[in-house]
């Protein structure tokens, strides 16, 4: 209280618009979370510059997308998994609750999957650190000072602007760069395409949705400021895959040219060695460990939260076990699943950081074509329902990764 | 029973067996009463044009809606815009459980038939509803009484339940009755429960006394984003009725510019006393102590004080009141007795008689643990507060503000809603 008073009054403005400002920064930092830098380091250092034009075309989704979750949650005030169920009813909101269940269960799996891998490259067991991870994110988020390590951890994921740095650093050649954004290519062989939906999967998520409504229905925007939200969306949205577009290029320029696959968190981290040397592994495991933490701690509490809500169940953390037995079940079932899965010996701790990403992409076509109905409803939106232009770009999005999905289908079978 | 659920688009017949469309919605009204009446449903013929049939020509609901008239001599039913529509304003979403104090979410809504009229009984919150409505509830039910643990249907009672949506002043004054009664804290909650827009249109229907009480117990985050709903007049009317204590926590919460204007709306006298508290940390004894206290002046006896005190609007102010200061003409500590040693004693006998002379006090800059310390230490009710050098009574922190610093209410433990 002391220190807000001693603000000045530029000071104070600035805490408005971080106040309002926020939820999108928060997602576009978490685009790049320990599944996203594997996602995006094994697609740079695979296929070079040619997943560039498939960022563009994230990018221009994820925007759209976003909003439209922001919208919803201003004009609602509800959450998403709320709204399926008011109005879909018990089937639907069971199976779209499965699959965001599933979906967050393989990207919290990949968390400590980044844990384990970050920690490893420091040289420690992930036998010690994967079970202390999990005790410790429990206790941030039992003793309630999430807010607090927010702030840390998210300070920790800043280091994945170093690879903004070290991509000027390494002087790419821009026009390649340039000229590879703007044209589009595909494979049809299934590496390739699990790849493709990785990095849709990995930067238009489920829980990203899902929170991003949350957080602005919580927040209670008003709709009059609500051009403020759009602008944070929009902006974060597209400052997380500028860094994201820095990933794939550092890891195109310093390992594809040299035909590393990366396949470790060890070889992942080369592409950070033109900025800082042999230090480059540091700089890249603590990057893994404050992403990872931060979303373990956010995407276990944030799912079973929107499970519950979506059932009427007893959630939050005021309640005791035996008052809300499935919200704590499914809490720590999802912590203790994803620990025991990324303990097994000899697991390929990168493969599962990037695959889990694709069954993402695999199960966002439900969630979208929920919102989706959701947005267009007059009755629940009044004005503020999907424009023409929004619409065509978030069916096409559906479609595509639909259609993609179907074309991983048949070339598994053939 | 019947359940709602079962109705949903469920084919209608007429008396002579001719289909006229799928009920896809139940309309009734009085839900004050304990089992409020069904007026009409709503079907939808294959045109997609929806008519009312009045409750008055229902033979049947289940297993089939059948009705006592021929189609050529219904009497349509006319909606008055006052009904409540069941399928669509209350199965699936959140409701107010009065009697287990707490938000829970409709999963389905039981019809009995009672004095041959068609009335709903109760709401099922539980998990049969669930499976109910995703088909499993005879297979998972079978199941259970092979295992020999027969599940049992959760359903509250009508009476025990209020609806709240915001597009519904008539009924949101019915939910209000029979949510005010509840103890604050589980008022919070509910407020908490509830998503943002349905959570403000409770808050509006409640008077500004107990939503202050239940403000109180709310975490600081559900206080800031109540009251920042709210007209700066109501917010202000809520302040003053809050402890001066709790007002200023919640001030200190807020942007300064509003804080300062809600400051400017209050009384002179309250908000002098929140403007005061407010220049202490919050974590020290001045930042957590209250001023609603009861003081006499030193030198009565007994009979007298109990009369001053019953007179005095300090001491109506003091919510516990389990001690009496004694002070002197500069408002300067003098002495403390407990409120029974001033009951038992002979009316005529001076209060220095049996007072404490020299109370344990702390300053207002004293930590909030250290006082914790010393009220557990002592065995105290409440420490009073003192000002440094002057000796003049400032406030006095109770044992259940002190212990929070110690101990946090599960309140304070509570993570913002969702993460």
């Amino acid at each position: 209280m002391k220190l807000k008073r001693k603000l000045t009054p530029w000071m104070q403005r600035l805490w408005f618009y971080l106040a309002i400002f926020g939820p999108g920064l928060i997602t576009a930092s978490a685009d790049n979370d320990a599944p996203g830098i594997a996602t995006y380091s094994m697609a740079g250092s695979t296929y070079g510059y040619r997943f560039l034009w498939l960022l563009v075309v994230i990018t221009v989704g994820e925007v759209v997308i976003q909003e439209m979750a922001a919208r919803m949650g201003a004009v609602t005030g509800k959450g998403t998994a709320d709204l399926i169920r008011e109005q879909f009813g018990v089937k639907v909101t069971a199976f779209a609750m499965t699959c965001l269940f599933l979906a967050n269960l393989g990207t919290t799996l990949a968390q400590f999957a980044g844990i384990a891998a970050g920690t490893e490259l420091l040289g420690i067991s992930r036998y010690v650190t994967v079970p202390l991870a999990a005790v410790l994110v429990g206790f941030i988020v039992l003793r309630g000072s999430y807010k607090y390590v927010e702030k840390v951890l998210l300070v920790l994921c800043l280091s994945a602007l170093s690879y903004v740095v070290s991509g000027f650093i390494i002087q790419p050649d821009w026009s390649e760069v340039a000229r590879q954004g703007l044209t589009p290519s595909f494979q049809g062989d299934s590496a390739y395409i699990l790849a493709v939906l990785a990095t849709i999967g990995t930067t238009i998520t489920p829980w990203g949705i899902v929170y991003m409504q949350a957080s602005v229905a919580d927040k209670g925007v008003a709709l009059k400021d609500y051009r403020y939200t759009r602008i944070d969306v929009m902006a974060g949205a597209t400052w997380g895959n500028v860094v994201s577009a820095f990933i794939v290029i550092c890891t195109a320029a310093t390992l594809f040219t040299h035909g590393i696959r990366v396949e470790s968190a060890e070889q992942a981290a080369l592409a950070l060695e033109p900025l800082v040397g042999t230090s480059a592994r540091y700089l890249f495991s603590v990057g893994l460990l404050g992403a990872s933490l931060l979303a373990a701690s956010v995407l276990p509490l944030s799912t079973t939260y929107a499970i519950c809500e979506a059932f009427g169940w007893e959630r939050g953390l005021d309640h005791r076990w035996h008052d809300a037995p499935v919200f704590y079940s499914l809490y720590l079932g999802m912590i203790g699943i994803s620990v025991v899965i990324v303990l097994i010996p000899g697991i390929p701790l990168f493969s599962i950081m990037w695959l889990s990403q694709s069954l993402n992409a695999i199960l966002l076509p439900v969630l979208l074509f929920l919102i989706l109905k959701l947005a267009n409803n007059r009755r629940l939106m009044g004005e503020w329902v999907n424009t023409r232009l929004q619409n065509v770009l978030a069916w096409c999005l559906t479609g595509i990764i639909g259609g993609i999905t179907l074309v991983l289908l048949f070339s598994a079978v053939a | 029973m019947i359940y709602a659920s079962q109705l949903k688009d469920k084919q209608v017949w007429d008396a002579w067996g001719h289909p006229l469309g799928q009920c896809v919605d139940i309309l009734i009204t009085h839900l004050e009463e304990s089992f409020p009446p069904i007026l009409a449903l709503a079907v939808r013929d294959e045109n997609g044009v929806t008519q009312f049939i009045a409750a008055d020509s229902l033979s049947s609901l289940f297993p089939s809606i059948i009705l006592k008239v021929p189609q050529k001599a219904l009497i349509p039913y006319e909606p008055h815009g006052e009904e409540l529509w069941l399928l669509d304003h209350v199965l699936d979403r959140q409701i107010v459980d009065t009697d287990g104090r707490r938000v829970v979410r409709v999963n389905d809504i039981q019809i009995a038939r009672i004095h041959e009229r068609f009335c709903v009984t109760g709401v099922d919150a539980g998990g049969i509803g669930l499976l109910r409505r995703l088909g499993l509830e005879k297979p998972l039910k079978a199941l259970a009484r092979l295992l020999g643990r027969p599940l049992a249907a959760k359903v509250i009672p009508w009476e025990d339940v209020a609806t709240v949506q915001q597009e519904d002043p008539i009924r949101l004054r019915i939910s209000r009755e029979k949510i005010s009664h509840l103890p604050p804290a589980d008022i919070a909650a509910i407020i908490n429960d509830l998503d943002r827009k349905t959570g403000h249109a409770l808050i509006s229907a409640l008077d500004d006394e107990t939503l202050a009480d239940a403000l109180e117990e709310s975490p600081s985050g559900v206080q800031v984003a109540v009251l920042s709903q709210l007209a700066p007049e109501r917010a202000a009317d809520i302040l003053e009725q809050m402890g001066p204590d709790e007002a200023a926590d919640l001030l200190a919460e807020l942007p300064e510019q509003t804080s300062a204007q809600l400051l400017d709306l209050m009384e002179d006298e309250d908000a002098e006393d929140v403007r005061r508290l407010l220049g202490y940390p919050e974590d020290s004894a001045g930042g957590i102590m209250t001023t609603e206290f009861a003081q006499v002046p030193e030198g009565l006896r007994a009979e007298a004080a109990l009369d001053y005190l019953r007179h005095s609007p300090e001491a109506q102010e003091d919510e516990a009141l389990y001690y009496i200061y004694l002070v002197d003409e500069r408002e300067c500590l003098r002495g403390v007795t407990r409120l029974r040693d001033l009951v038992m004693a002979l009316p005529e006998t001076p209060l220095e008689a049996f007072a404490e002379k020299e109370p344990l006090s702390v300053d207002p800059h004293t930590p909030q643990t250290d006082v914790a310390y010393l009220i557990a230490k002592y065995d105290l009710l409440a420490v009073p507060v003192v000002e440094p050098g002057s000796g003049k009574l400032l406030g006095i922190v109770t044992v259940d503000d002190a212990i929070d610093a110690v101990l946090p209410t599960a309140w304070k433990k509570r993570l913002p809603r969702f993460f």
